[in-house]
């Protein structure tokens, strides 16, 4: 049973690209904080709008402030809660003034649904009878502008159609 | 005739799971054709189909592609292959009246399953998530499915039984190096998948049951990927052991061969968390230790492409390719079909292997989870790494079990050419307009068709992206529809021929090494589940189970 020399090498450098490989999903993943979602609160599914109510809110309500019906957060930290349903992520019209650090609550009323802002790193699955919560730490340099929520798991007919747009204003 | 009166019953088996593969092929891509359309950015408005591609009929359609295409063309030609392999290398015979009943099962359960898809009360894709419910009957269906292929591997792993006793101290020969592994990742991978469909979803579909999304999607996924090696061994076993006999040469290290496929069976399963990485509600550490196990089992798969290069090189340097590259050019490109086929199969997988590393990758898997960057990366693994292996098996399986030759070796040559272009534009652009938020799974989306939406996040990348990517997947489909067509067409039409004499496949086995002890790897396998997966399956069951009631696909 030999193994050419060859073979050993490239072995041990593909071990060795295993080992460095994970280590730096481990560093970010700890070291970092750049982790993967975890966080979840249970409820029962048919009762989801009455228990949690979408909406856009400050982690700090001291630095809250509301102009023209749109919540502002002076220390941009922001709680929002989403709630998906066919077909449409519920507040429609997100917008978030400054935001350094937002903290999603989402969870489905019927089915699975997949939130992802498109273009980021916010991605994350929604289920009925869960509340996920993860945290974005928006990158100093995103730009301010318009950004498209979409659903990306597939949730019936209309499952296309349910997109909507949020705005990040500086 | 050209079936060996020796194998009569198994070369029937074979026979039909092939051509029933065929069938569920050409199926499944007729709808991938509906899928390349409705994603091409104004297509659909274009052709004025919008009428008639709707959404009922996309999804309906994307539901058929995903089950006819990724889980029974495969296991049906896989099946097939599998008893052509061990009946030739072995020189034995199977319990044919078994082999008979695994077949009109399958067939059976698949024909069943086929009514509730085709009549759109099935609409919940191959994946299947509660609590989207579909007819009862599709769930049965494959249940049934699933028992005809614990019979199928209960007669080969028999057959295979049988000649290690006959035959102590042999090695076993690398092909049923290749049948063992894929038919014993099958059977680590199903029975939770069992548990899933007969315990959750049939009591779902029934009688209005509800159920736990995650527990579903737990077993689901460790079900679900392991699938995908059940689909890539029997296609690396064609490029260890049909490769080599194609050019000529002997496979450059049987050592490294066995090596990988150990590890495939070690690894294939105990990692099924990496397809639940943005899953709420299990702990980022038992994800962790699925990634390092998902990059362990990566580790096989580039053993397996230095053996296969180093082989090549072989090959080439035997044909007088002299230097550094000059192998790569004396190689037998359009030459020999089988080859070239294999060969193309072989680069394109490579291209996917590195997307998937990617996708293993824990928290990076944050910008690829559900997007187009999926289907670009499974369209070049299971799409063209498996499926394109198996239709150049086909080649000689066709004048071999069929007793037919190829109607047109051109065409076969021009649709390597279209695939091969086209899987490559396809798969990039679907990685770019992925990166840029594209979902998965999605027909025509209105911000990409009609509703005008300006100034958002790279919505601009987004379309281009989409537009060249769907015309990648018009010439693979294109190039995968003539091949398919040249071969079925081959099986009814082919000038007949006539084999006599024994059919060569592996090497010829040596004295057993300690690598043959098959056992062993069987509970190395199993403790390594046991880990990977009790860890999650307590955190879910004690944190107690979250019901969600059923709803209408």
């Amino acid at each position: 049973m030999t193994v050419h020399k060859e073979e050993k090498i490239w072995a041990f450098f593909v071990l060795g690209m295993v080992v460095v490989f994970l280590g730096a999903l481990a560093y970010a993943a700890w070291g970092l904080g750049l982790n993967t979602p975890y966080t979840v609160q249970q409820i029962p599914a048919e009762k989801t709008l009455e228990v949690f109510k979408p909406s856009v809110d400050c982690i700090n309500p001291n630095v809250k402030r509301v102009e023209n019906n749109i919540v502002i957060c002076e220390d941009g930290r922001y709680y929002v809660n989403i709630v998906g349903m066919r077909f449409r992520w519920l507040p429609s019209n997100i917008v978030l003034t400054n935001p350094k650090e937002v903290k999603f609550r989402i969870t489905a009323t019927d089915v699975i649904h997949g939130f992802q802002i498109a273009g980021t790193n916010v991605n994350v699955m929604v289920f009925p009878g869960y509340i996920a919560e993860i945290t974005w730490k928006i990158p100093p340099n995103l730009p301010a502008g318009k950004y498209l929520i979409v659903c990306n798991e597939y949730c019936g007919a209309g499952h296309q159609d349910m997109y909507t747009v949020m705005e990040i204003r500086k | 005739m050209a079936t060996t009166p020796k194998y009569l019953w198994e070369d029937r088996f074979a026979k039909i799971a092939i051509l029933f593969s065929f069938v569920l092929l050409a199926l499944g891509s007729l709808f991938g054709l509906v899928q390349a359309l409705a994603r091409m950015p104004g297509a659909l408005k274009a052709l004025g189909l919008e009428g008639v591609i709707t959404p009922n009929l996309y999804y309906m359609g994307l539901t058929l592609h995903g089950v006819a295409n990724a889980v029974l063309f495969t296991a049906f030609f896989i099946m097939g292959l599998a008893v052509f392999v061990v009946t030739r290398d072995l020189g034995i015979n199977l319990h044919g009246p078994l082999l008979c009943l695994a077949c009109l099962l399958a067939v059976g359960g698949t024909l069943v399953a086929a009514v509730p898809i085709l009549l759109g009360q099935a609409t919940v894709l191959y994946t299947f998530y509660p609590p989207m419910s579909a007819n009862v009957m599709f769930y049965l269906g494959l249940a049934v499915v699933v028992v005809a292929s614990w019979i199928f591997a209960a007669v080969v792993l028999y057959g295979i039984y049988k000649w290690r006793r006959q035959n102590p101290g042999k090695e076993v020969p690398l092909g049923v190096w290749g049948v063992f592994t894929t038919i014993m990742i099958w059977l680590f991978a199903t029975p939770p998948l069992a548990y899933e469909v007969l315990l959750l979803l049939v009591p779902m579909s029934l009688a209005g049951a509800p159920v736990d999304v995650l527990e579903a999607r737990l077993w689901f996924w460790y079900f679900g990927h392991p699938l995908v090696y059940f689909w890539l061994l029997p296609a690396v076993t064609l490029w260890y052991v049909l490769l080599p006999r194609a050019l000529g040469v002997e496979i450059f290290s049987k050592t490294m061969a066995k090596v990988a496929f150990i590890l495939y069976l070690i690894f294939s399963t105990p990692v099924g968390l990496h397809h639940q990485y943005v899953d709420p509600g299990v702990h980022p550490v038992f994800k962790y230790l699925h990634a390092a196990l998902t990059y362990l089992v990566a580790v096989p798969s580039f053993l397996t492409a230095f053996n296969i290069i180093a082989t090549l090189e072989r090959a080439g340097r035997a044909r007088g390719g002299k230097g550094l590259f000059g192998w790569i050019t004396a190689l037998p490109w359009f030459k020999d079909p089988v080859f070239t086929g294999l060969a193309i199969s072989i680069i394109v997988f490579g291209t996917g292997g590195f997307s998937g590393v990617i996708n293993a990758s824990f928290q990076v898997n944050y910008v690829v989870h559900n997007t187009m960057w999926i289907p670009g990366h499974f369209h070049t693994t299971v799409g063209t790494g498996v499926a394109l292996s198996f239709l150049t098996a086909s080649l000689l399986l066709i004048p071999l079990l069929f007793g037919r030759q190829i109607l047109s070796i051109k065409a076969v040559k021009v649709a390597f050419v279209l695939w091969f272009i086209g899987i490559l534009i396809f798969s990039v652009g679907g990685y770019i307009s992925g990166l840029a938020g594209e979902p998965r799974r999605t027909y025509a989306p209105p911000y990409l068709n009609g509703v005008q939406l300006t100034g958002v996040y790279l919505l601009d990348l987004m379309k281009s992206a989409a537009s060249v990517a769907m015309g990648g997947a018009l010439m693979f489909w294109t190039g995968g529809a003539i091949l398919l067509a040249t071969l079925f067409f081959s099986t009814l039409f082919g000038k007949r021929v006539a084999f006599s004499g024994e059919v060569k496949l592996s090497p010829e086995p040596g004295p057993a090494t300690r690598l043959d002890n098959l056992k062993l790897w069987i509970v190395i396998g199993l403790v390594l589940i046991v880990i990977a997966y009790s860890l999650p399956a307590v955190e879910v069951y004690s944190q107690g189970l979250s019901p969600a009631p059923p709803q209408p696909p």
